[in-house]
């Protein structure tokens, strides 16, 4: 150990003194001490000095290995930040759990308030479903054409490459679709006299991955597609869009994914099985009737 | 298997308890904010563990799950990136241990071969730097685990008292892993 004078003596330092020391995990006092008897012993000074390359050395090496296999941050990034708004929306599914701390008066009026409450999303859900025309069932309704017909429309891309499809975030590459190639769409798929507020004529590849302005990319999508509807697709485009530009994925596999089915393309690169309530929860209010939260449909006039 | 079940000796309420105990926007907020800070050190912490990277970004993802959960409960703050390293190397060791079960160990991340040289010296400093490269990281890998662990803690700015908690060591049993390892470095390198 070390002396309080030691470092006038022939006494030398240890290793793991001065790595404590280099580490900066000595008390003060010793800390003094230690770099006292280094301005005077050149046999301590050199071996710290030898101490701290080796350490400079390994630090290098480490990083130098390493670093080059990190992916960027923004593809987990964006995951994760849609992890953790899914986490915070469970809650309201099981907020239940708070009633036993109210008295059994309290909890009979939020009963009962939850009870109309429940009434009134159910009467509005059936309201929904009697203007819809030609569906059976609420389900079948909501989920009705959340997929293209991959005769109609398989996808189409235009002439792009990487720098282009990355210059620009992805929600400024908005594609507005003619007027003429809407009302073509709707002909195609046998629904010209829809009622336009019911349908947005979507990109199956949207602008912001190389998709063209053609026919063959566009198909009618239905606002009341409950669960897999516009909003969720448009989440799976920005996570696309941002594993592209990080380099994380293939532009042309990102095409193809999202144009062969996008639902399965959404699980995937989601790592789900049904659509993040961040990127759906919207559609269950505007369900709600409590506002049209969606951007406003095209019209198909 | 929910990241907070897969935490050794640790066992969080549920969300729908912790919802009401903290503002979610700003613990969300924060977790963002130290995922930023952390993920690329904790990344490389898990690779050096030898676990393909696919797998080390979920388990990272399952860390900063965790950690949210963690602050939404108005746990300890004391000493968060000691908190985040060490659930860290917990999952990290158990995503191992499975990847170990399913197949034989792939990780290449201490292959130098696959190691992109540095663009700036010339060829000769090139093979020489990687060659005490190649040497650093022989030694390294032929180390007793804890001992490569105090390393690469250390190399990622972890304290003392830090790296022993992340692996249940002593703090002097710290000090002398590291100076063993470091004299053994010091002798590979034929300083």
């Amino acid at each position: 150990m070390l002396s309080k004078d030691l470092h006038l003596s022939n006494v030398h330092l240890s290793d793991q003194e001065m790595l404590l020391a280099a580490d900066g995990e000595l008390s003060t006092s010793r800390a003094a001490e230690v770099h006292a008897h280094l301005a005077a012993c050149w046999g301590c000074r050199a071996r710290m000095a030898e101490i701290e390359a080796t350490i400079a050395d390994f630090a290098r090496a480490h990083r130098q290995t390493l670093d080059p296999q990190l992916p960027p941050i923004a593809g987990p990034r964006a995951l994760l930040r849609a992890r953790l708004a899914e986490s915070t929306s469970k809650p309201e599914v099981n907020s239940w759990r708070w009633l036993p701390h109210f008295t059994s008066a309290t909890r009979a009026a939020a009963m009962l308030c939850a009870s109309f409450f429940i009434a009134a999303v159910v009467g509005r859900i059936l309201v929904n479903h009697s203007s819809l025309r030609g569906t059976n069932s609420i389900g079948a309704a909501f989920e009705r054409g959340a997929l293209p017909d991959g005769r109609l429309t398989p996808g189409a891309t235009r002439r792009v490459t990487i720098s282009d499809v990355c210059s620009m975030a992805h929600e400024e590459v908005v594609g507005e679709v003619s007027t003429s190639l809407r009302h073509e769409v709707f002909r195609e798929y046998g629904i010209a006299s829809a009622h336009p507020d019911d349908y947005e004529v979507d990109y199956l590849i949207a602008p912001g991955l190389g998709g063209a302005e053609d026919i063959h990319n566009l198909w009618p999508e239905p606002y009341t597609s409950r669960t897999w509807n516009a909003h969720v697709k448009d989440a799976l485009e920005e996570r696309l869009h941002e594993m592209v530009c990080g380099g994380e994925l293939d532009l042309s596999t990102a095409q193809r994914d999202i144009a062969t089915d996008w639902i399965a393309a959404y699980k995937k690169y989601f790592h789900t099985d049904r659509p993040l309530v961040l990127h759906s929860r919207l559609e269950s209010v505007n369900v709600l009737g409590v506002g049209r939260v969606y951007s406003a449909p095209r019209q198909a006039d | 298997m929910s990241p907070a079940d897969s935490i050794n000796g640790l066992s969080f309420p549920t969300v729908a308890e912790a919802a009401f105990s903290a503002k979610p926007s700003e613990i969300e907020r924060e977790v963002i904010e130290l995922f930023e800070q952390f993920r690329d050190p904790l990344l490389r912490y898990a690779l050096s563990l030898g676990i393909p990277v696919h797998d080390a970004e979920e388990v990272i993802q399952e860390v900063f799950l965790s950690l949210f959960r963690h602050l939404q409960l108005r746990r300890s703050r004391k000493n968060l990136r000691g908190w985040i390293f060490r659930v860290a190397h917990n999952l990290a060791l158990k995503q191992l241990f499975a990847n170990q079960r399913s197949q034989a160990k792939t990780i290449s991340d201490w292959t130098i071969a696959q190691e992109p040289f540095d663009p700036s010296p010339g060829p000769e400093e090139q093979l020489s730097s990687a060659q005490r490269r190649h040497r650093l990281l022989a030694v390294v890998h032929a180390l007793p685990e804890a001992d490569q662990g105090c390393l690469r803690l250390r190399a990622e700015g972890l304290r003392y008292r830090e790296i022993a908690a992340v692996l249940g060591m002593s703090l002097g049993a710290v000090s002398i892993s590291l100076t063993r390892s470091l004299a053994r470095l010091i002798r590979a390198d034929g300083r």
